[in-house]
């Protein structure tokens, strides 16, 4: 029980904020809305597993979001260029890959932080992208929204998907070994590298992963509208890693867990149309989301501090 | 012929930038032994466990396992051989869990294998039984105690199938209870053909336990002795029976007024307990803390200071009782405290002589918190002069310094703020002979004009030949206060904790 | 006794050099751009360039302090936005005069710092993510308050004088900005608090011991920090003739970017206040200067981010070889956990 306490409180506060959902917006449950939700969603989740692996290993990446956008273009250029679906996929995938590989490279080569590290490539990237493309959209074949699928069975897919990998990745992360060497590495470089675990290479693989990660997001983002949008990826590094805060995993490595994740971006992406359900205003959706990292982190200095005395 | 030793090492020479740790160690273990390591603090007990566990490699001398000599070794490499170590503070992973550190060092580290859950708590739990531990498997190691870690060490060390192992004071923290748990593993451990290094600092724990026993001092072997051809005063004479090596400045100061003093102090925050400390410290005076490491004195020094709080007794600086909440209040009220850890706590490496030197008196040097370079520069070449510090000026690094020069600096910051008491811990540990005995000629010196100095050492003839008197610390309690010319061997049993002889002074 | 005897000069020389670099970089993109751009190199220019980056070089000053005990603040850009509508509300809604309104938002900021500073010192929170936490609270009541969509225009021209006027023949903002560059350049270099601040990021638990009242010392850095980041509001909000919620977007990146390529250690300790200023000229100089070589301004982003990874690796290029060519030394003490220290 306390191993998951953390998680289970979060997915108590959103318990509590479905049931005044339920009894004071009862229209916020409609199958139709609720299924948009969680396949708008389901890219950020994508990318929060991909965050939560990255700061368990006690890194962090705020150049998701740009990398995002790039891999949501390349794979959008070569569909809108004839390519097929998967040819599309896999380009944005090893995009990913490749950006995911400079940062690695560069904080576990170089051992630099990552926080200024990810800082100068989400400019890079981001900036680069706006100066290649202009701010020019991308449009799309038919074929490729909703991988060809009517709207509700494309939906389904990307939903099943995400909830696939969430589930292969919080398992991998429990049940391989690799995935154990991730806590150790952020728990304790020096023990992790004592017993006989490379934390470098750890953190490097960590990287590519969180960049394969978010091609993925990135192409599941792309198939849900007939254009891609340069700046689609705006803000996402903070979503995903409030969402992975809130969900208990710690900032200073080796502890939480994907379902914490999970939860937590729940609780996040419920905010906003709940609020809307709610008559209160859809401005106050970054305000709530800032004081719940904050509570959420508040939280745990209490919780840490009273153990110590 | 007999089968050769489990493990062999000759002549063993290992030196850390000057301070020669080991110089010439003769070692060797048998299969089904128990051999105990005892020497003093700093006799060169750890460094021989690093070099055997691989974790640094020896400037001379050879390590031989089976007969066989191995060189180059590395911590995976003397894993493999079936070197095993328990150390005081367990190095495992606080969030994982129990099953999941034994696996962590158990299991192969390559590859994306799976882990068999069942398997690692079934292994687990055998492994845990076998010494009988009560720990589930599940639990995760920060919710364990120190002594439960120690075990889950020792059954990590038991599944793989170590064939020497070497615990490092593994009882500085058990309860009775767990030390008999214990005592009944290393002896299944030698049942099975384990050789097992034995170092503790309780004697009777050697004489219970150990087959043999090899004494280290100044980081040569001096004796290796059948446990049953030897008693205890034989082995407190081997232990500090060194030969004087070094003059100690006389004591020249008469002990004046009480300036400290201390009634049932006690502090339950810190890692050994402080529990009712009294003794008095005069002006001119230097009162020697002894004790071995984890007795409590550091643990003091830092309650003293102000970084601790205490939670019962009283503290008097020339009569008055005063509440030390913070460095900064210790400072107001003319406490120093030149701090054991002198590369994290002593000097700021990065930063230079002058900026050091300074540190402690920001609010006086710079009135208006305005810096006046020249007045510091000024105050650093006193220093420099006064302390002989070796530097190339105010301006360079702490960290380029030696580090006699180095502790002499974070001597300099503190004779600054013009204290009345002046807490020297560890003033010369890691510090080469020459500026050690600069040190003890300083020290005097501040003793003569008028300064209470609390000296605490883990060096023993240190404390002899420095104290006015002695006070003695074992587990967090002060349990002797000797006169200034007491001999070790009374120091030692004090500090072992084996009777309070001499309460005389 | 070996006391490595070249290392005060070297130690010096390498400060040293990468300042002159960065004044070389600025150099040679001041003449580079002056050959390829129209009216570039001009005095009205420069005057142009000057007023853009105030704002950006407010929050890259105070943040110098904050990054030198080793914190970083990442709420500062969401918090000019704040700063900026807060003083449009007390000045059109609450009627104050914009002196008054000035003064109120000055206020807010150091609530704001102080709301920073004593979940960092009370509760020992790392200030990335608490920084992170405000941030997106900050820029959230900003957005709340204004739902969004209200803007604040229409101030008066005396105000509007502050961020378009002339005094001297410069930039009206010219001497805020002066003045908060000097103040904190003092702080920095010439008073106990930098001492304090250097201390704490070369060695936190050092610092502890030496008296110096940490916790204090890191509220300062971040309650000035909210303080200078509403300073910056007013004279954004002056500058464009009104106040939104999205004002200062992304500024906090530009801010650590030109303290960083100031020379100043991500991991504390070590920098210095001209640095900033070299760091934040080097970033201005080319923001501008791309736009009068026809390049588009996102270019400027681009070797922006660039510049910032070489100027790291530069940093620990000398370390990581050395530990290389020495094959893993063996200090006697066990190393802490913490990432390599750069090379001052």
């Amino acid at each position: 029980m306390s191993r998951y306490f953390r998680e289970w409180s979060v997915a108590g506060a959103l318990g509590v904020l479905l049931i005044v959902l339920a009894i004071f917006a009862p229209a916020f449950f409609q199958a139709q809305p609720l299924l948009s939700l969680a396949a708008a969603e389901a890219p950020t989740l994508v990318i929060a597993c991909g965050m939560a692996l990255v700061i368990i290993c006690r890194e962090i990446d705020i150049s998701v979001g740009s990398q995002f956008s790039v891999c949501g273009v390349c794979a959008g250029l070569l569909a809108a260029h004839h390519a097929p679906t998967a040819v599309a996929l896999a380009a944005a995938i090893g995009t990913g890959a490749c950006l995911g590989a400079i940062n690695g490279a560069l904080v576990a080569g170089l051992r630099l932080p990552s926080i200024v590290v990810t800082l100068a490539t989400m400019m890079t990237w981001r900036e680069g992208l706006n100066w290649w493309r202009q701010g020019e959209f991308v449009y799309l074949p038919e074929h490729l929204q909703w991988f060809g699928l009517s709207q509700s069975a494309g939906q389904w897919t990307l939903i099943a998907a995400a909830g696939l990998l969430l589930v292969a990745l919080a398992l991998a992360l429990r049940h391989l070994t690799a995935g154990r060497f991730l806590y150790a590495v952020g728990t304790d470089m020096e023990a992790a590298r004592l017993a006989g675990v490379s934390p470098q290479r750890v953190k490097f693989t960590t990287f590519v992963t969180m960049g394969a990660l978010t091609g993925l997001a990135a192409m599941m983002n792309v198939v849900q509208s007939p254009q891609v949008d340069p700046k689609s990826g705006t803000g996402l590094e903070l979503k995903t890693i409030a969402a992975v805060v809130v969900g208990g995993v710690s900032i200073s490595g080796g502890r939480g867990s994907l379902w914490g994740a999970f939860v937590g971006l729940l609780l996040l992406a419920c905010i906003s149309p709940a609020l809307t359900h709610l008559h209160i205003e859809a401005y106050w959706e970054k305000a709530i989301q800032g004081a719940i990292i904050l509570l959420a982190v508040v939280a745990d200095g209490v919780r840490t501090r009273r153990k110590k005395s | 012929m007999s089968p050769p030793p489990l493990l062999e090492l000759r002549g063993l020479l290992k030196s850390y930038g000057g301070v020669r740790a080991l110089r010439g160690v003769d070692f060797d273990l048998r299969a089904g032994e128990v051999h105990a390591l005892l020497g003093e603090n700093g006799a060169g007990k750890s460094t021989l466990i690093k070099v055997v566990t691989g974790a640094h490699q020896p400037d001379g001398g050879t390590v031989s396992i089976d007969g066989q000599p191995v060189t180059g070794l590395t911590p995976a490499s003397a894993r493999k051989l079936g070197v095993a170590c328990i150390y005081q503070q367990p190095a495992l992973f606080p969030d994982l869990t129990v099953a999941e550190n034994i696996a962590l060092r158990l299991e192969p580290t390559s590859g994306f294998r799976r882990v068999a859950w069942a398997a690692r708590r079934t292994r687990a739990q055998q492994l845990l039984d076998r010494i009988g531990a009560e720990i589930s498997p599940e639990a995760e190691i920060r919710t364990l105690a120190m002594p439960q870690q120690q075990l889950v060490e020792i059954a990590c060390a038991v599944g793989a199938g170590a064939r020497i192992v070497i615990m490092d004071e593994p009882t500085a923290s058990l309860t009775q209870k767990e030390q008999h748990l214990l005592f009944a593993v290393v002896h299944d451990l030698r049942a099975h053909g384990v050789g097992v290094i034995y170092i503790s600092h309780r004697l009777e724990e050697i004489f219970g336990l150990a087959d043999r026993v090899t004494v280290l001092r100044d980081g040569q072997s001096i004796s290796t002795q059948a446990v049953a051809a030897i008693d205890e005063a034989r082995l407190i004479q081997l232990m500090v029976g060194r030969e004087v090596t070094q003059i100690y400045p006389p004591s020249e100061s008469a002990p004046g007024e009480v300036v400290l003093s201390l009634s049932h102090l006690g502090a339950s925050a810190t890692p050994t307990r402080v529990r009712d400390i009294t003794f008095d410290v005069r002006a001119g005076e230097v009162f020697g803390l002894a004790g071995l490491v984890g007795a409590g004195r550091t643990d003091l020094a830092r309650v003293l200071f102000g970084l601790v709080p205490a939670d019962s007794g009283e503290i008097r600086l020339q009569g008055q009782p005063v509440h030390l909440k913070s460095p900064q209040d210790a400072v107001a009220h003319g406490i120093a405290c030149v701090p054991e850890d002198r590369r994290r706590h002593g000097v700021v490496l990065e930063m230079p002589v002058a900026h050091n030197m300074s540190m402690a008196i920001h609010s006086r040097l710079f009135p208006g918190s305005w810096l006046r370079l020249g007045a510091e520069r000024r105050l650093a070449l006193d220093f420099i002069r006064d302390l002989s510090v070796k530097c190339h000026g105010p301006e360079a690094p702490a960290g380029s310094l030696s580090g006699g020069n180095q502790q002499k600096v974070s001597l300099a910051r503190w004779l600054a703020t013009k204290p009345k008491v002046l807490i020297l811990d560890e003033p010369t540990q890691g510090v080469d002979v020459g500026a050690k005995s600069e040190i003890h000629r300083i020290v005097r010196r501040l003793a003569k004009a008028g300064l209470a100095v609390v000296l605490i050492s883990s060096d023993l003839p240190e404390v002899l030949g420095m104290s006015d008197r002695i006070g003695v610390m074992c587990s967090g309690a002060l349990t002797a206060i000797l006169p200034g010319d007491a001999d070790a061997a009374t120091v030692m049993a004090a500090a072992l904790g084996k009777g309070s002889k001499g309460k005389a002074a | 006794m070996s006391a490595a005897p070249a290392a005060a000069p070297r130690w010096k020389a390498i400060l040293f050099r990468h300042e002159t670099l960065l004044l070389l970089v600025l150099v040679a993109e001041w003449f580079y751009f002056d050959a390829v751009g129209a009216r570039f190199a001009t005095l009205d220019n420069t005057f142009e360039i000057v007023r853009h980056h105030v704002e950006i070089g407010l929050l890259a000053l105070v943040m110098t302090p904050v990054i030198l005990t080793g914190g970083i603040d990442l709420s500062v850009g969401s918090l000019l936005g704040l700063c900026a509508i807060l003083f449009g509300k007390f000045w059109r809604d609450a009627g104050l005069s914009p002196l008054e309104a000035g003064a109120c938002t000055i206020v807010v900021g150091a609530l704001a710092g102080g709301l920073n500073a004593a979940l960092i010192t009370e509760l020992r929170l790392p200030p990335l993510i608490v920084t992170l936490g405000t941030y997106s609270l900050f820029r959230g009541l900003a957005e709340a308050i204004t739902h969004g969509s209200d803007t604040f225009t229409g101030f008066p021209s005396s105000f509007l004088a502050l961020g378009q006027g002339h005094w001297l023949g410069l930039p009206a903002q010219t001497p805020v900005f002066v003045v908060v560059a000097l103040g904190v350049w003092l702080l920095v270099h010439r008073t106990t608090f930098g001492r304090g601040f250097r201390a704490i990021g070369f060695a936190p638990e050092g610092a502890r011991y030496a008296g110096i009242p940490v916790e204090r010392r890191l509220a300062l850095a971040y309650v000035l920090t909210g303080m200078v980041a509403a300073v910056a509001a007013i004279i954004y909000t002056a500058r464009l003739g009104q106040a939104r919620a999205d004002a200062g977007t992304g500024y906090e990146l530009y801010a650590i970017t030109a303290v960083v390529l100031g020379g100043t250690s991500i991991f504390g300790g070590v920098g210095s206040v001209h640095g900033t200023l070299l760091g934040l000229a080097a970033i201005a100089v080319l923001d501008d200067g791309l736009v009068h070589a026809r390049l588009p301004r996102e270019a400027a982003g681009v070797l922006t981010g660039v510049l910032l990874l070489l100027a790291l690796t530069g940093s620990v290029a000398p370390k990581l070889w050395a530990a290389r060519s020495k094959r893993r030394p063996a200090p006697p003490a066990a190393t802490p956990p913490s990432p390599p220290l750069p090379t001052p």
